[in-house]
């Protein structure tokens, strides 16, 4: 019985994992070029959760195709936000950078409660209860595609960092700032367009996680939270690192709730937290540069 | 912050329609005395919407006093809410509550948070007057020999052990046997509350708690959680939760089948709330839930939901039932009192033997803390898609499935 109960444990994590690789990945971006904490990164993705609810309920359509609107849309508005709100404050100092994304995080989630209210809204797609059992683990559909989708799109960004024009500038920027703008890169530009991809992709994992989760005006700090561990556990803008980082703490999770009694599962994921920070500060494998 | 200021405003809109509302008869016959209630709820932040529930449910009940010639002993005196807002801060609670007794309000109602009423009622303690809690649960609330505390709903201890002999007493009439209770709760006061009780009261029942899973509210995956409960093998599963962590439990033991003979939600915001239930009738249906609830037997309390459906096109749940009896208990302390006085009130209140009201309980009747003795939680069950009084027996109306076929596995 308990070997089913771990491996039951260990599908969970692993599915769990990849959404929370996505949300960091995107973290991670904006911190390897920005150098700034986002903290509104969960309020992004709630307002993407609400995109898809309201895209689903007042036009149908489905929670997976609305990437194809959300995913530019949040590109877009990512982008925006970078040139209004963060642009302006760039040689600001660090914490006051922080105390920026922490009100922009305030602000949305507040303006979210007055538009929507408090109350808890769900997306319903006819495929939400399907699921099929592998040994004697229970595998949800739309958890494996989230995990499938987020998996997907971390390495789809991967590449898109590694081969395009746009990507190589911000691996350029990540890695030295002063050199990127010698070589002619046009900075602003290359900050503003990284957190836009940063937004889009936590944007997506938001789309992804809908069918299975619940909106409502506070339902980014879930993600936000594991986000910041998994960012750190995977190295501060390393992005391969936030996917791998992402299955570690999903499992350590899931692995901990099987494991220990009651809710001590969360302090599994922050015991790791702490060794990292202590132990490997840059990360288990490897601090920032873009890589 | 947008949300505070422009919910404020939107607050004190209606805040001043309502007191000019109940001004106005006052005001037509000049001599007509009035008696003020305040409340202090968190009518703005995170429970807005739930806090906007109770109010539906005082301003429903102020007005049918009212309309019906107001506080007869007091010559006629209507009643008036005056307004205060908390947003579920301690400090908060305490200067609105100071701020309201000033203006000369003879009780005070609310809070909702048990850490905001347990502030606050020492203030009303030291200034004498009145303090009808409403939705706030916590047990220690009413110790320490206050005076001027009165909790017409159950408490904590009340709603776990009552919901627990209510599940008994229908298992004993289905003639199942239930040895193995499951329970998962959220970490915070409310679910710990409620899981100690359950817990506690295993030994009187005479079931073992075999597994008991306190869980953080903001987890997103229950699955481990829940393969753990069902390796446990439990008769019943008890879920103290609030709506987004309870739908994904629901969720997710459907899908597990979890094998028990039913799913119970403890006081929980979601399993019988409509919302819920019409976002997923496949799943709710015949779900259990031990909450506050009014009295379906009772002809009053039928015109009452009628009433409130009417006016706010919406259904009357346990925040309206609980503030609507509230004022139903201070008119009639107010008539027997024959006075505003706040002392005369709190003796009044102190003797309440109330049998018109619309609760699922015998009459209300306070002991020398505060609570209401014979304050009791209903069994609901939803079927139909609608929650259903199913417990107590002499208060159902309509028979509990149980145990359920499709939690059976």
């Amino acid at each position: 019985m308990t070997a089913d109960l771990l491996l039951q444990a260990a599908v969970s994590g692993v599915l769990l994992g990849g959404v929370y690789g996505l949300v960091a990945s995107g973290l991670s971006l904006i911190f390897g070029v920005l150098r700034i904490i986002n903290f509104a990164h969960g309020a992004v993705m709630m307002l993407a959760m609400y995109a898809t609810y309201w895209l689903f309920t007042l036009g149908a359509v489905d929670p997976y195709l609305s990437i194809l609107l959300t995913g530019p849309l949040f590109l877009v508005l990512g982008i925006v936000i970078e040139r209004v709100v963060i642009e302006p404050n760039r040689f600001a100092a660090e914490h006051n950078q922080l105390l920026l994304t922490l009100g922009l995080a305030l602000f949305l989630e507040n303006l979210a409660l007055v538009l929507w209210q408090g109350d808890y809204r769900t997306v319903r797609p006819a495929y939400a209860n399907a699921s099929f059992v592998i040994g004697e683990a229970l595998v949800e559909v739309p958890r494996l595609i989230a995990c499938g989708g987020a998996v997907i799109m971390a390495l789809g960004l991967y590449a898109l960092l590694r081969t395009t024009d746009v990507g190589k500038a911000i691996r350029a920027l990540a890695e030295e700032p002063e050199g990127a703008m010698l070589m002619g890169i046009d900075v602003g530009r290359i900050r503003a367009i990284a957190f836009g991809i940063g937004c889009a992709s936590v944007a997506i994992a938001g789309a992804l996680v809908t069918p299975f989760f619940y909106v409502a005006p506070d339902v980014g700090e879930a993600f936000n939270i594991m986000a910041f561990v998994v960012v750190v556990l995977g190295g501060m803008g390393n992005f391969v690192g936030a996917l791998l980082g992402g299955f570690i703490v999903g499992l350590a999770e899931s692995l901990g709730a099987t494991l220990l009694p009651g809710s001590l599962k969360l302090l599994v994921v922050f015991a790791i937290f702490v060794l990292v920070l202590l132990f490997r500060p840059a990360g288990l494998f490897g601090g920032g540069r873009g890589r | 912050m947008l949300r505070a200021r422009v919910s404020r405003r939107n607050f004190l809109t209606t805040a001043g329609a309502v007191v000019a509302v109940g001004a106005m008869p006052a005001l037509g016959r000049a001599q007509a005395k009035e008696v003020k209630l305040g409340y202090i709820l968190p009518v703005t932040g995170p429970l807005a919407f739930e806090a906007q529930l109770a109010l539906n449910g005082l301003q429903l009940a102020v007005d049918e006093v009212n309309a019906a010639g107001g506080i007869k002993s007091l010559g006629g005196a209507k009643l008036v809410l005056l307004p205060g807002d908390t947003q579920q801060k301690v400090e908060l609670g305490n200067s609105e509550a100071a701020r309201l007794m000033d203006q000369g309000v003879s009780a005070l109602i609310g809070p909702f948070s048990s850490l905001v009423a347990y502030s606050v009622r020492q203030l009303t303690e030291k200034n004498k007057t009145p303090f009808l809690l409403l939705a706030a649960v916590a047990d220690n609330l009413t110790e320490g020999g206050l005076r001027y505390v009165f909790r017409v709903q159950p408490n904590g201890k009340a709603m776990a052990t009552l919901t627990m002999n209510n599940m008994f007493e229908m298992a004993k009439a289905a003639n199942v046997a239930i040895k193995r209770v499951a329970m998962m709760h959220e970490d915070g006061n409310f679910g710990t509350t409620m899981g100690n009780h359950v817990e506690a009261f295993g030994g009187k029942l005479g079931y073992a708690l075999v597994q008991r899973v306190p869980y953080s509210l903001k987890s997103p995956d229950f699955t481990a959680e829940l393969s753990k409960v069902k390796a446990s093998r439990p008769d019943l599963l008890v879920i103290s939760g609030y709506y987004g962590d309870s739908k994904i439990i629901a969720e997710t033991a459907a899908k597990l089948r979890i094998g028990v003979h039913a799913l119970v939600g403890l006081a929980n915001a979601a399993y019988s709330n409509p919302k819920f239930i019409a976002d997923n009738r496949e799943l709710t249906d015949q779900l259990f839930d031990g909450n506050y609830w009014h009295n379906p037997k009772s002809e009053r309390a039928r015109a009452v939901f009628a009433a409130y459906q009417k006016r706010f096109n919406a259904t009357l749940t346990s925040h309206g039932v609980q503030a609507y009896a509230v004022i139903g208990v201070l008119r009639d302390a107010l008539e027997r009192a024959g006075s505003a006085d706040r002392d005369k009130l709190r003796d009044a209140l102190a003797k309440t033997n109330l049998a018109d009201h619309i609760l699922p309980q015998d009459a209300i009747k306070f002991d020398d803390t505060g609570e209401n003795v014979n304050a009791t939680p209903a069994l609901l069950q939803v079927q139909g898609g609608k929650p259903v009084v199913v417990g107590p027996a002499r208060f159902a109306e309509a028979k509990p499935v149980f145990p359920v076929p499709k939690w059976r596995g």
